[in-house]
């Protein structure tokens, strides 16, 4: 086992370092826009742009830019400065923003499982039944929904500043609420509006599994010797379906903390990861840019190494092969 | 010119859309407001410029925006939003009191700067008894403010409109080239900048161009910077002053005894509270409220504006509300909660006078004459987003009505509006187009900004000229991209920029036409002589304008290169912006003329 995750912390190693690399050259090498010019202003003569960009090192050749750059990741995790955030150090800006999409994420997390476990375990013990039906007809309709629409419908439904039925708070109560009850409750919405599309990727996937499942030998074999059918669905059945989702949840969280959770970040107006890369990427603030991917990047790595650990232990084969 | 004009695209859009459906009584609650000649701007939505006489001191505001200030260091701050924090927090050499229009007051200064006979002279007197926030606390000397214009040239803070306006200063050019040379070396000694004693500020020039300087010292580099607090963040590139800035005006950016903005989240938040060391008496800000409060990250305009009609929030920063609110705001929010400034900015659509087929004067002003302009203003709002351009400088300003007002210049392929098609034919047949059309190879490039409402703006555009046979191709991209890759960079540049404007730097019409139209400021990147115009007799009249002081003569002077320009018919202007704000109901808000925003320092919250 210690040489199965001696060797996938070695492939992740690998696998940064030729992401940082590819991250690099886009934003540098094949920059839309010049970083100097946009540091600059409009309106900024030639020669403080030239000025700019010696101070920079912007000049200097790539390799030497690059191994600056990795050298300042890997010594200080330092990411370099946001063109348009006052300068801020991208490191500082990313920690800053990283509590309320853990905070999202999590809860999210939470939640979409607590739904989809029983909805994808009901559905498929009771196939084809009016409740099974009625289920994924609902699941179909939430994965259709677009999230920024969906959320903005809660809002406008259910927030306390805009919506109709004032019950949750609204836009922006994330940052207003001095308390860490203030922020739970500043959550619901989007853990709701996040959870409702993935719960029903979830509850789908769980049904397909369970179904599987619960026609192996091994269930038969179980309900033959006399086991209550409750037992047979939780510990046989369950279990077993729920290996490959532990994958698709290690992703899935991985991708939400990297920034994926933009959409609901930005309805909600929640500091997070994913609103800031999308402010970034409205100012082409490419400094900013290119530490959010990195980072991003990082955690879809370190996940999927956690996953791999724990899928080959909950799964010898695996790293036997 | 300062970031965003996008933001004034918003604006006008929304705005456009929603004021010919409103109603609404009188504002009551200001002393003052404006409409001003030539801006559309019904009674009912002028902008109060004086808070009420019955403003309540105390209490607390919140302001929200979209997005963050660009920097909280005055010296690279450039940016209208900025402003908004600046004009609170700092004390500039000259300020802007909300209806000034023309000339800024004395602020830091003690009184109007002294011009010297020959105009190559300005000598600054400052006030006494202004003293810097904590940690710092001392008083303000004349020092500090030259520190501050120095470092402005340090690639780490680099101020844009540095060179433009204080180019003339003895000495300016050495100084940048050494900051060049030494980026992280300290602030270069600009010799032409003396401080005498601890209250005068000196500064010589190389030729008389003291009209522009002390208009330019309105803005924030003249906010003084204290050296020897300032200099081990300036030894960083980029600087890193703007985490521990400290503030003269009444109000400061909440910091901790090492000089931390520890109330600047950027992106997030800015909280701004007093400044115990802002002696009343020496400032014409009445500075009513106790804090102000800045969110940002409202990216839903629609959702956020309605937060601050129905009281969640409080004022807007740099968002502007969507049409549908403005209308719902328009027809059921109370007086006063909806109002509308000039912005001093302009929107035109730039022909490259450098390539054929609009290296052709004919050809320009057939395209010109062809253009439906009111159509083209109209897909940014209607009638009253602003008035239909007919040429650059814009209404309220020096020179608008010397240039000719909103009638015009007289040029007869901007008489009509909604666009003339046989005159248009008649200059394409000068141009040597018996047809009055365009025969031959008559593909025309268009880069324009991809995104709306810019991108209808274009399609009118290529209406005209296919209207004259030529064959558009259009390519839209992000703004930025736009602007670095395309239209700032003259070997790259298409036929037509179609999504380009200008924003005031200040209230003098040589930063509205001198970088956009002079032959001189056309640069290899960062142009913004979209059109690049070069013409020698407007350079030279540009040039001599520069050096004129009195504001009459002044006036005159660019009234008629604005004249010239227009007969260039280098673009096709469609419109003088206007700028929308809210408040909410409880709110006695103040709007500053100069800024077209919200004024903090004069706002004040209403008594319950």
């Amino acid at each position: 086992m210690l040489r199965y995750i001696a060797r996938r912390l070695l492939w992740a190693v690998a696998l940064l370092f030729i992401v940082t690399a590819v991250i690099f050259v886009i934003f540098n090498v094949l920059p839309t826009a010049d970083p100097a010019q946009l540091r600059a202003g409009r309106g900024a003569s030639v020669e403080q742009i030239e000025a700019i960009r010696e101070s920079l090192g912007l000049n200097d050749p790539i390799h030497v830019r690059f191994a600056r750059y990795v050298e300042g990741v890997v010594t200080e995790f330092d990411l370099g400065r946001s063109i348009f955030q006052n300068n801020a150090p991208v490191r500082d800006i990313i920690f800053d923003r990283l509590p309320a999409t853990i905070m999202l994420t999590v809860g999210a997390a939470i939640l979409w499982l607590a739904v989809a476990i029983p909805v994808g375990v009901i559905s498929a013990v009771r196939r084809r039944s009016l409740l099974d039906r009625t289920t994924m007809i609902t699941t179909l309709t939430l994965i259709s929904a677009p999230v920024f629409w969906l959320g903005l419908v809660a809002l406008y439904l259910f927030a306390q500043d805009v919506g109709v039925i004032k019950i949750f708070p609204g836009i922006g109560a994330y940052s207003e609420a001095d308390t860490f009850l203030g922020k739970v409750g500043a959550m619901i919405l989007p853990w709701i509006v996040l959870a409702s599309a993935t719960a029903a990727i979830y509850a789908r996937y769980i049904r397909s599994q369970m179904i599987e499942v619960m026609g192996e030998d091994y269930i038969r074999t179980a309900r033959a010797k006399g086991a209550p059918e409750g037992v047979v669905v939780r510990r046989h059945g369950l279990r077993s379906a729920l290996t490959p989702v532990v994958t698709l949840l290690g992703v899935d969280i991985g991708t939400l903390l990297a920034g994926n959770a933009i959409l609901t970040e930005t309805v909600f107006n929640i500091p997070g990861v994913g609103g800031e890369l999308a402010s970034a990427i409205g100012q082409s603030d490419y400094e900013l840019i290119q530490g959010i991917v990195l980072f991003g990047a990082f955690f879809i790595v370190i996940f999927s190494l956690i996953v791999d650990v724990l899928y080959a232990y909950l799964d010898p084969r695996v790293r036997y092969s | 010119m300062r970031r965003h004009p996008w933001l004034l695209t918003l604006l006008v859009l929304a705005l456009a859309l929603a004021l010919p459906a409103c109603g609404g009584g009188d504002d009551d609650e200001g002393g003052g407001g404006s409409t001003g000649g030539g801006t559309g701007i019904p009674e009912e939505f002028a902008a109060p410029t004086a808070p009420p006489e019955d403003a309540q001191p105390g209490g607390e505001l919140t302001v929200i925006a979209a997005e963050d200030i660009d920097y909280m260091d005055p010296g690279p701050a450039y940016y209208q939003f900025t402003y908004m924090v600046t004009a609170a927090a700092h004390r500039t050499l000259l300020g802007w009191k909300p209806d000034d229009t023309t000339e800024p007051s004395p602020d830091l200064a003690a009184e109007e700067p002294e011009i010297s006979d020959d105009g190559k002279t300005i000598t600054f007197k400052l006030r006494e008894g202004i003293r810097f926030s904590p940690p710092v606390d001392r008083e303000v000397t004349s020092a500090d403010v030259k520190y501050a214009i120095e470092r402005g040239l340090l690639p780490g803070v680099a101020n844009a409109y540095l060179p433009s306006y204080l180019g003339d200063v003895v000495g300016f050019k050495q100084a940048l080239k050494q900051a060049r040379e030494n980026p992280t070396g300290g602030a270069p000694d600009i010799p032409g900048i003396q401080t005498p004693d601890d209250q005068t500020l000196v500064i010589e020039l190389e030729r008389p161009t003291a009209a522009t300087v002390i208009q330019a010292l309105s803005l924030p580099i003249s906010a003084p910077v204290p050296e020897e607090y300032a200099k081990e963040f300036d030894a960083e590139n980029p600087s890193t002053y703007g985490e521990h800035v400290v503030f003269t005006g009444p109000y400061m950016v909440e910091n901790n005894a090492k000089g931390e903005l520890v109330g600047y989240k950027p992106g997030r938040e800015i909280r701004l509270v007093r400044n115990p060391n802002w002696d009343p008496e020496t400032d014409y800000r009445p500075a009513y409220l106790d804090a102000i409060t800045i969110r940002e990250g409202f990216a839903d305009t629609a959702s956020a504006s309605r937060r601050i009609l129905n009281g969640s929030a409080q004022v807007n920063g740099d968002l502007t509300p969507p049409p549908n609110v403005i209308q719902e705001a328009a027809q059921s929010a109370e007086p006063g909660q909806l109002t509308a400034t000039p912005s001093g900015g302009n929107r035109y659509i730039a022909l490259n006078t450098q390539a054929p087929p609009f290296d052709d004067i004919n050809v320009r002003k057939a395209v010109v004459a062809a253009s439906d302009r009111v159509a083209l203003r109209n897909t940014r709002g209607g009638e009253l987003v602003g008035p239909v351009a007919t040429h650059y400088i814009p209404p309220n300003f020096p020179g608008f009505e010397e240039a000719g007002g909103v009638e015009g210049t007289g040029a007869d392929f901007l008489a009509k509006p909604e666009g003339d098609i046989e005159l248009a034919k008649e200059y394409m047949r000068q141009a040597g187009y018996e047809s009055g059309m365009c025969e031959g190879d008559c593909t025309v490039t268009l880069v324009g900004d991809g995104a709306s409402p810019a991108k209808e703006t274009t399609a009118v555009f290529e209406d005209a000229l296919r209207a004259l046979g030529f064959e558009p191709q259009t390519r839209g991209v992000a703004r930025d991209i736009m602007y670095t890759r395309f239209c700032g960079n003259p070997k790259a540049a298409p036929n037509v920029c179609p999504s380009v404007g200008w924003l005031k730097d200040f209230n003098d019409p040589q930063s509205m036409l001198q970088p956009t139209f002079s032959g001189d400021q056309i640069q290899p990147s960062n142009n913004v002589n979209w059109p690049q115009l070069d013409v020698p007799e407007i350079n030279e009249a540009i040039d001599e304008a520069t050096l004129i002081a009195d504001p009459e003569e002044r006036a005159k002077a660019w009234g008629e290169i604005d004249k010239m320009i227009t007969e260039q018919a280098a673009a096709v202007p469609y419109v003088w912006d206007n700028q929308v704000n809210i408040q909410s109901a409880d709110v006695a808000g103040v709007i500053n003329l100069f800024n077209a925003n919200w004024d903090l320092a004069f706002t004040s919250l209403k008594a319950e």
